[in-house]
């Protein structure tokens, strides 16, 4: 190997390894993963999810909200008061406007709770607002 | 002046490269940073539809077809009790009647989100691409 490169190259006195081409391909998958990157809020805790036939994949999910089955609401790995539920989603869409949100309510969880979520949703202006369920789709 | 320093300080090199092995490090530990944080989640979910003209908000209460959640999980359609399996039907029916009317699911704050997303599923399997769901009563 080096001695092909010194026949080929043989005006060039040392043979170094151009990382010219590696350093483009690096810094391709760089500017890819930050641009996929979706800086997606996970509430932090799992639940059981209502199944539905119907459901959609939701592409451009950036808050997620989640129900317990205690009927504790968590956003972004911290358990929030009903009161403050507004405060923090208005937190987390002035970070990225664009995304939808999606309420991961318990199937065991309450409505009462679930529609604080949705009017807090509303009165912030969250373009989509999906009720996350499972099942093939 | 660059070449100048560089010569003083590396007198016995005789050309000067930059030594680009410093920035691919920073580079890689980027990436593999991004990699990692990369969160592909995968989310499915029944689109909860809103109305986005406010003032239109107040259409006749009989054009729309009105499910109610009371607090034991029971569906009520029409002033009638309806079991969860039959639910498609009766949206489909009354859809078919009123093809501009949307459903409005008004479930009981104790109700369960189980029961709200079978009628949700429901009304879409119908066909009725208007779902909403109105404020907790009692």
């Amino acid at each position: 190997m080096r001695n092909s490169q010194g026949a080929y190259g043989a005006e060039e006195e040392e043979s170094e390894i151009n990382l010219t081409p590696m350093l483009d391909v690096v810094f391709i998958m760089l500017i890819f993963f930050i641009v996929t990157a979706s800086f997606i809020k996970e509430p932090g805790i799992q639940i059981n999810r209502p199944d539905a036939v119907m459901g959609e994949k939701q592409a451009d999910a950036a808050i997620l909200v989640a129900i317990s089955p205690e009927n504790e609401i968590w956003i972004d790995r911290k358990l929030t008061d009903p009161k403050e539920v507004r405060v923090a989603i208005e937190r987390l869409h002035s970070e990225n406007p664009k995304g939808s949100l999606v309420v991961q309510a318990d199937s065991e969880s309450q409505n009462e709770f679930l529609v604080i979520v949705l009017e807090a949703a509303k009165a912030v202006g969250v373009g989509n607002v999906a009720i996350s369920t499972e099942g093939d789709y | 002046m660059r070449k100048h320093h560089f010569d003083e300080l590396h007198g016995d090199e005789d050309e000067s490269e930059i030594n680009l092995t410093p920035m691919l490090d920073v580079v890689f530990i980027m990436l593999i940073f991004f990699i990692v944080t990369a969160s592909f989640v995968k989310e499915a979910g029944l689109d909860v539809n809103r109305p986005d003209a406010p003032q239109q908000q107040a259409p006749p209460e009989e054009a729309n077809i009105l499910v109610r959640i009371d607090s034991t999980d029971d569906i009520w359609i029409d002033r009638r009790l309806i079991d969860p399996r039959a639910v498609r039907a009766n949206i489909e029916r009354m859809w078919a009647e009123n093809p501009q009317a949307s459903v409005i699911i008004q479930p009981s704050r104790r109700s369960t989100n189980k029961m709200l997303v079978a009628v949700m599923d429901a009304a879409r399997q119908a066909g009725v691409p208007d779902v909403s769901i109105a404020e907790s009563t009692r």
